[in-house]
């Protein structure tokens, strides 16, 4: 990268490869999460109710 | 730095943000606080159980994220943190500040609302005290960092307890004294046979600034104290048997190890046999000692 100019450079094909791949990535995982999250607040709010109906 | 690397060090990898959260220590605390909870009397849902350890885990993983922002700077100067994502260049400094922050509130959050508030408080604590009072005023500023700096790592089992009971007893003090006396043997043990980098890097470990047979000294009034902490929750009664064996066993052993360390001289860090033995042993003391815990707790249930 230090044949590029510091000002306002555009990426390089290669980079953006990177950054798209990195991209796709952390949309994968953060997807995954959110899914990971909505199973488990709703597992939350189950035990929560059953408790209080106990 | 050219515009198109800030654009991918902006755009961090998925695999750096989970280097930043420290993985290898968080599973020490990952096991410490699993062992408060399961030792602690009563039940918890495993759902709950669950979500408090992934709550203190994401508090853990934050507290490392704010505290490798803080200190990009050391760790760029030193070997062994070299490679983290901030010092190698792969992550700007924002990005872990955001991301530690948005941890923090996150893990805090998830604690109070699935388990308890006590339990919440108590981590949000751990992390304020790991990333302000250790990380940013006490780790540059006094050889006595890492002594109460311990406090932070210390807090896990405490919470894994509370999370189960809703309230603080002597039991889980005790468990907070074990881990807070284990640390400054721990990384002192350490910081002798790495003293050259923390040197390098500025930062006023014990080895550094008092020396290495002060810091020797140290580690074994430590240990003794350390030894007492371990103890004492068999002797009042608190523990079984399963636990008071154990504990006095790996105390005397550990003690002993420490008592190698103090009558050490050696000045070369390839020659220190005694501070790597107690090192490593340390690591296997506090598994043990809150594995036996929690085997001493299953076998009074059944």
């Amino acid at each position: 990268m230090s044949d590029m100019n510091p000002d306002n450079q555009p990426m390089t094909p290669e980079e953006q490869k990177v950054y798209q791949a990195r991209q796709r990535q952390r949309a994968t995982i953060m997807g995954g999460l959110l899914f990971f999250l909505v199973i488990l607040f709703y597992l939350i709010t189950i035990v929560k109710i059953d408790a209080s109906i106990q | 730095m050219t515009t198109a690397s800030t654009s991918l060090q902006n755009l961090a990898s998925a695999r750096d943000l989970f280097a930043l959260t420290k993985p290898r220590v968080m599973s020490l605390v990952i096991f410490t606080a699993l062992c408060g909870l399961l030792a602690a009397p009563g039940a918890l849902h495993p759902v709950l159980g669950f979500t408090a350890i992934l709550a203190i885990s994401l508090g853990a993983g934050a507290s490392a994220a704010l505290n490798q922002w803080y200190e990009h700077d050391i760790d760029a100067v030193m070997q062994r943190t070299r490679s983290r994502p901030l010092p190698a260049g792969r992550m700007d400094r924002d990005t872990a500040l955001h991301f530690g922050i948005g941890l923090s509130f996150f893990s805090v959050l998830l604690m109070g609302v699935a388990v308890n508030w006590l339990s919440a408080a108590i981590l949000a604590f751990a992390i304020f005290f790991y990333a302000v009072v250790y990380t940013i005023w006490l780790k540059r500023n006094t050889p006595q960092n890492i002594v109460i700096g311990g406090a932070a790592g210390a807090f896990p089992p405490m919470i894994g307890w509370t999370a189960v009971t809703g309230d603080i007893t002597v039991m889980p003090v005790l468990l907070f004294a074990i881990i807070f006396f284990w640390t400054p043997p721990h990384f002192w043990a350490l910081a002798l046979f790495v003293n050259s980098d923390y040197s390098k890097a500025g930062v006023p470990m014990m080895p550094v600034v008092a020396g290495r047979q002060s810091t020797r000294k140290q580690i074994f009034g430590y240990s003794l104290i350390l030894a007492i902490c371990a103890i004492a929750p068999f002797a009042l009664n608190a523990a079984g048997l399963i636990y008071g064996v154990v504990a006095i066993l790996l105390s005397i052993f550990f003690s002993a190890l420490s008592f190698q360390v103090m009558v050490s001289q050696t000045s070369e860090p390839a020659d220190m046999a005694a501070e790597k033995r107690l090192f490593k042993f340390s690591i296997f003391y506090l598994f043990a000692l809150f594995a036996a815990l929690v085997a001493d707790r299953a076998i009074l249930v059944v």
